[in-house]
């Protein structure tokens, strides 16, 4: 095997020999260069893979000594897999500025090889004042490589970097000069054994100078403006490497010294991290312009890894103990190749601008690329970054640290609050007609960037405890990865594929599951085959759409099959991100996909608060099963779980994302999303309830406080229906009244209550599926949302008006349709439980809905036929076909309500035997009233029938009249605008209710939003540009943090 | 007790009776309300030749399958929320279909008719009518509020959904029954009954003295005379439902026609002297104190029969 020391050779010696190369011409010398970058890669390769297969670290020693009289190096697997990180970024970032290095003196390149050198011997020397020099070989390099750009901004920017690493390089001096003066060596691992002997408030105060010194090179809040500042103008082949390569060799001397800190040191490390995650994520919220952003970002996650290990070092795992390994590795692996990947994305689109991102668009590798990367950063599966903070979660909450985990999440929320902005603006901004030209040499670093980061996302999630449990999402993730590869087909090929695939992926699940996964397998997957039918209208390749659909529909299965809390929080994020890229793809998506992605991430977090409050208390086991014998912190469990539930499924508070979300959707995402995704907070909140069965806080019941949310859902959801001017609002809103009674219905925690809810889920999933692809085939042929621009479609369209009729007849709960089982339950669940001032608020509600179901049908499709509609077409068959579907479905749940409800009893008997229903003959008997589904239906038909027939019989010679025939004030109209009364229709409601229509929860949002972002303008202020100012907070920050570590 | 061809017979006889009851109380109604305006008012028996009248006229124009079948829906809601009613208690044949379901089914069928009704009246073009459903739509919604609390007081009290259980329970006497035992409930259904009967102060959505506005206003002749053979069949279904709910039920048809004229005059009486309220008005005074109203009432059976 090589020696490793040939790594620092071969760069000083072409460091040395370039510029007589280049006078052979500046291809030799280029060549060189990269053979060189790829020899140093290779070398830290092969050692790798040696070091992986079992082979021994090894020591190299210089000057014919052993440490500690001379320097040594090291070579150990931590340095094998950091200097390859490192090589490999710099040969690939070297790729990357072909361009640049081309064109400039030959020095760019020996500078470029010097900084990779440095860092280089950060992570291998094992001696302190060796690390100091090249702590300012690499300084010395990267200011010159700054440089490079010969503009005045990254001229200022490199003094500011001088200055800052100056006084670093002076604090590690001092530190170093005493720590020797104590220890009497300078070998690290000497160095540590001997601080002991001198353990002391001097000793203590060297190692706290050495220590500032490095934490000042990780770029600390708030001394870290010139960090800012460098990330903002440098080019970004080289700010790749600052933002990664040279925060991995720093981030490596922190590990080395550990030893060295005593556990106050080591709890001011954590504190210093935590507190430049959260800031600088919250001052990223404020940050327009992309490159700064990714700075704020870098910083954070820097930070961010910090905290995470000096915690857990503090918490008492070994250094290198796997738990280390995987949290700050992943953590590390994921900010590593995504920064370094998208600073060279910046490299190409070369705009400031958030919003001038967009036009990488024109490139949809490139999108793809960019959101894997954003993706990644956000914390999300299948990024191993999502992984290490799910075990960082469980570590740290296991051991007690509720505090600092909910600081993480909160700064991690942050994070993906401007990374999904950032990803919502690049989708949607319209961009000019600027073309955006990548060379080949680009595209290489960014394609290993993305396969690699992809390769060790599957490799990584195997590592973790409790992995192998995740190849039960590995068939459907097959299914996406190869649609990414299909997608260049037509769509109608991959609607078919997906159909086939899905429906036998169905065929094979669905028989293995029992009680209530069978039901929810049926909404999630046959539902889920059912609305991909109408996907054949759209032509063309519908790019991007399939693998997210089907990813949304992965993580739905994963639901079904989870059975330890890995599985489903995985399955959980996996399927919102596949319906958050689902819903942006609606024309105006862009802020309400950002909502929708914000209240799940928030939500998603504080589930995660509670799931791993769950570890800690079950005796550190993932096993749901276990979800109902936990004694300990069981209420608090069951209300961070709840509130995760709670944000899927919109209740009231928690709902301002759903109606732009689902109202912007394309026509077929928005029964997706709505008859199907919104079941997946119901799932989760079935799975919760199901096993813990009382959860008290205080004396406070929480079920309790459940059902009056339940019910204010339903009446403020139906309430702002009725107000809708927007055929999707509306029928957004109301999907956010029909949760409100599914989770009323749970919190009753009966059998009859739970037999309401699953009615009410089971309608809502078959009229709302109806409703939301009658109107938007509507929608499509009309090409408004807009109600009261319509009107009188019912004779150009009937097939969709039947499908609106029975949906809403459905949806209010008249009978004889299968709606009316939901209210019937309801007023026998009221008795049963009592529960009447619930009761009032719920039926309120309910009637509310009659309003807005009028105005639904009566204002698209009735009164008067708009001139620029005379010659709308009913809508595409794809879509009628499911309508159909749904109305055979609804028909027979009205007429058999026995056939669907019983088997849905006897499961539900399992956990509540009380109180079942009494089915004789079809008939339901309860112990206070009896329905009779089928009779009334009868009953009702042949009344009908009769009444018809008497009115055909006693009116024969009905003759048809024209539009305008109508009694009006002795004159015929001729201008349906004028007497198409549908805008504002229920405007005396609204005066009459007053104060109750009022939006409070926007209000609220948008008040706790602003506050973010204000608090984040002001901090922000710190940083003013000026290079003295940022060397006083240096020194302030430092003073301020020995102020903490003397008093913690 | 469930279904028997013979009760198809029965359940027409019944129909027919109520029919005429109706038809003759409204009349009657009119003759007061005129009398109070000291006017002479119209013959009694004048809706029978109005409606005869509207089945014989023959200008007959549609605006659309949905027009046309508006008028059925409603007759169909005013002919179904009947017969889900149990009218005379006691007899098997009388029972109407009221195996099908209970109260909960009464409730919900009001709405079929009206929103079969709302529908026609949509198609057909005519902007009142639109006007007229949206604050006939709106005040329901308000009205409904006391009836339905009043229904669930009901319900919480006998701990039943069965209208025949519940008017079981009424039996023995005066004193058994729920205007007695449960006064509170009573007064808000009672207030429910005014609101949903149509008549002032709740008419706007007729408004019947001024202009021809309202759901019915494109609806002639024939379908006229449907709408008002509704109108005299789902007016009385609500009396009988709320005699039996309220006032004990009936033994026999008697004591049943006897309780039902007399609860509808307390409509009457009060819309000869009440003036109109507008929408907003109504709708706010529904929510205002009727709902308070109504949730005392309903916290006060809670606790009584608890």
């Amino acid at each position: 095997m090589v020696n490793p020391i040939y790594i620092f050779i071969l760069a000083l010696g072409a460091g040395f020999l370039l510029s007589l190369f280049d006078k052979a011409g500046r291809k030799v010398s280029m060549t060189i260069f990269y053979a060189v970058l790829a020899g140093m890669t290779a070398i830290s390769a092969q050692w790798f893979i040696a070091l992986l297969q079992g082979a021994e670290p090894t020591l190299i020693f210089t000057a014919g000594f052993k440490p500690p009289f001379s320097i040594n190096l090291q070579m150990g697997m931590e340095e094998a897999f950091f200097t390859l990180l490192v090589n490999a970024l710099g040969l690939l970032s070297g790729i990357f500025m072909m361009k640049k290095l081309q064109s400039t003196k030959v020095n760019g390149m020996i500078l470029f090889l010097m900084m990779i050198m440095g860092i280089n011997g950060l992570i291998m020397t094992r001696d302190m004042f060796n690390l100091f020099v090249f702590m300012e070989i690499t300084s010395i390099a990267t200011f010159a490589m700054i440089g490079i750009e010969r503009n005045l901004k990254a001229l200022s920017a490199g003094f500011k970097y001088v200055i800052a690493g100056g006084i670093a390089s002076i604090f590690f001096l001092i530190g170093t000069i005493y720590l020797y003066r104590f220890t009497g060596v300078l070998h690290i691992d000497s160095m540590a054994a001997a601080l002991d002997m001198a353990s002391g408030q001097v000793a203590f105060l060297s190692v706290f100078i050495l220590l500032m010194a490095l934490i000042i090179e990780l770029k600390p809040f708030p001394a870290n403006g010139w960090a800012l500042d460098v990330y903002e103008s440098v080019n970004s082949g080289v700010v790749a490497i600052i933002a990664s390569a040279s925060s991995a060799g720093m981030l490596f001397v922190l590990y080395k010294i550990t030893p060295l800190l005593n556990d106050s040191l080591l709890l001011t490390v954590a504190g210093i991290g935590l507190v430049t995650f959260v800031f600088s994520n919250l001052i990223g919220l404020k940050q327009q312009k992309a490159k700064r952003l990714l700075g704020y970002s870098s910083i954070g996650q820097i930070g961010l890894i910090m905290a995470a290990y000096a915690f857990l070092v503090h918490l008492g795992y070994a250094q290198n103990s796997t738990t280390v390994m995987l949290v700050t590795g992943g953590l590390f692996i994921t900010h590593f190749i995504a920064k370094a990947g998208l600073f060279w994305i910046a490299g190409i689109v070369e705009k400031e601008n958030l919003e001038g991102w967009s036009i990488i668009r024109k490139k949809p590798i490139l999108v793809f690329v960019f959101g894997v990367f954003i993706v990644a950063l956000s914390g999300l599966p299948p990024f191993p970054g999502f992984f290490a903070k799910w075990q960082l979660v469980m570590t740290l909450t296991s051991k007690g640290m509720i505090f600092v985990t909910a600081m993480i999440l909160l700064g991690s929320f942050f994070e993906a609050a401007y990374l999904f902005r950032w990803l919502g603006k690049v989708l949607k901004t319209e961009s000019e007609e600027y073309e955006i030209k990548a060379t080949i040499t680009q595209w290489i670093p960014l394609s290993i960037g993305v396969l690699a980061l992809l390769g060790v996302s599957a490799y990584f999630s195997t590592l973790i405890p409790g992995g192998a449990s995740l190849k039960i999402l590995y068939l459907p993730m097959l299914l996406i990865v190869a649609l990414f590869f299909l997608d260049f087909l037509p769509a109608w090929v991959k609607n078919t594929i997906v159909i086939l695939l899905m429906s036998f992926y169905t065929w094979q699940l669905l028989p293995g599951l029992e009680g209530y996964r069978f039901l929810f397998g049926i909404i999630f997957l046959v539902g889920g085959v059912l609305l991909f039918i109408p996907g054949y209208i759209f032509k063309g390749k519908r790019v991007g759409f399939y693998p997210f659909a089907v990813m949304m529909y992965a993580g739905l299965a994963g639901l079904l099959l989870a059975e330890n809390t890995l599985q489903l929080f995985t399955a959980w994020e996996i399927m919102t991100l596949g319906s958050y890229i689902l819903i942006i793809r609606g024309k105006k998506s862009e802020p309400h996909a950002l909502s929708y992605m914000l209240f799940s991430i928030g939500g998603a977090f504080i589930m995660l608060m509670g799931l791993g409050l769950f570890y800690s208390v079950n005796g550190q086991s993932f096993d749901l099963a276990l979800l109902g014998s936990i004694t300990q912190s069981t209420g608090i469990i069951f209300v961070l779980l709840a509130i995760g539930f709670l944000t899927k499924i919109a209740s009231m508070g928690l709902h301002i994302w759903l109606p732009g979300a689902h109202g912007e959707a394309e026509t077929d995402v928005s029964p997706m999303v709505s008859a199907i995704l919104l079941k997946a907070g119901m799932f989760g909140l079935v799975v919760l309830m199901s096993a813990i069965q009382n959860p008290m806080i205080g004396n406070v019941s929480i079920t309790y406080v459940m059902s009056w949310l339940g019910v204010i859902t339903v009446f403020g959801g139906n309430l702002m229906a009725i107000y809708q001017e927007d055929a999707k609002r509306l029928l957004a809103y109301s999907s956010v009244g029909n949760l409100g009674y599914v989770l009323f219905g749970l919190s009753l925690m009966t059998h009859l209550g739970w037999l309401t809810s699953i009615t009410y889920a089971l309608n809502h999933f078959l009229f709302k599926a109806m409703l939301f692809l009658a109107i938007g085939g509507v929608v499509m042929r009309v090409k408004t949302k807009n109600m009261y621009e319509m009107g009188g479609l019912i004779k150009r369209m009937p097939i969709s008006f039947i499908s609106v009729l029975i949906g809403i007849i459905a949806l209010s709960g008249v009978p004889p349709l299968s709606g009316f089982a939901g209210k019937w339950l309801t007023y026998n669940v009221l008795i049963e439980k009592g529960w009447v001032l619930q009761g009032v608020v719920l039926i309120i509600g309910g009637l509310i809905a009659f309003l807005y179901c009028f105005r639904l049908i009566h204002t698209i499709f009735l009164g008067q036929l708009k001139d620029n509609h005379r010659k709308v077409k009913e809508a595409p068959i794809a879509i009628l076909i499911p309508q159909v579907l749904f109305i055979f479905a609804i028909m027979f749940f009205s007429a058999y309500p026995g056939m669907v409800l019983r088997p849905v009893g006897d499961f539900l008997a399992k956990i509540f035997p009380q109180g079942a229903i009494d089915w004789q003959n079809g008939v339901a008997f309860t112990a206070f009233g009896h329905w009779d589904g089928l009779g009334v239906l009868m009953i009702t038909g042949v009344i009908f029938m009769a009444v018809f027939g008497w009115l055909l019989l006693t009116n024969r010679k009905t003759q048809k009249v024209k539009q305008f025939n109508i009694v009006y004030a002795a004159e015929r109209p001729s201008r349906p605008e004028l007497t198409h009364v549908g805008y504002n229709f229920f405007a005396h409601y609204r005066k009459a209710l007053g104060v109750l229509s009022k939006p409070y929860a926007e209000k609220f949002w948008d008040g706790l939003s602003g506050i973010f972002h204000s608090t984040a303008g002001f901090i922000r202020k710190l940083y003013t540009g000026n290079g003295q100012t940022y060397l006083v907070h240096i020194i302030v920050f430092i003073l301020v943090v020995y102020a903490f570590a003397m008093g913690g | 007790m469930g279904f028997e061809p013979i009760k198809i017979l029965y359940a027409i006889i019944s129909l027919f009776i109520i029919f005429n009851v109706g038809m003759l109380l409204n009349g009657i109604t009119r003759k007061i309300g005129a009398r109070v305006g000291r006017r002479h008012g119209i013959r009694f028996y004048q809706p029978y030749i109005d409606l005869v009248k509207n089945y014989a006229l023959r200008s007959n124009i549609s605006h659309g399958i949905m027009f046309y079948l508006g008028p059925v829906f409603r007759l169909t809601g005013g002919i179904g929320v009947y017969l889900f009613i149990p009218v005379i208690y006691g007899s098997q044949y009388f029972s109407n279909f009221s195996f099908a379901g209970d109260m909960v089914l009464v409730l919900y069928f009001i709405f079929f008719g009206l929103l079969g009704m709302a529908l026609g009246a949509g198609e057909s073009g005519h902007p009142y009518s639109a006007l007229g459903v949206g604050r006939g739509l709106a005040q329901v919604t308000a009205a409904e509020i006391p009836l339905v609390i009043a229904f669930l007081g009901v319900a919480m009290q006998y701990q039943s959904l069965s209208i025949t259980e519940i008017v079981g329970m009424q039996q023995g006497g005066i004193m058994n029954w729920t205007m007695m035992t449960n006064p509170l409930i009573t007064i808000v259904a009672l207030i429910a009954f005014l609101g949903t009967m149509m008549r002032s102060p709740f008419d706007i959505v007729l408004a019947p003295q001024e202009i021809p506005i309202g759901p019915p206003t494109e609806f002639h002749s024939t379908f006229l005379g449907v709408l008002q053979t509704n109108r005299a069949i789902f007016p009385m279904a609500k009396t009988v439902l709320f005699v039996n709910l309220f006032f004990g039920g009936a033994t026999n048809w008697g004591i049943l026609i006897l309780k039902a004229f007399i609860l509808y005059m307390v409509s009457v009486v009060v819309g000869t002297v009440f003036p109109r309220f507008r929408v907003d008005q109504s709708i706010r005074w529904f929510y205002k104190y009727v709902l308070i109203l109504g949730v005392i009432a309903l916290i006060a059976t809670t606790f009584m029969f608890k």
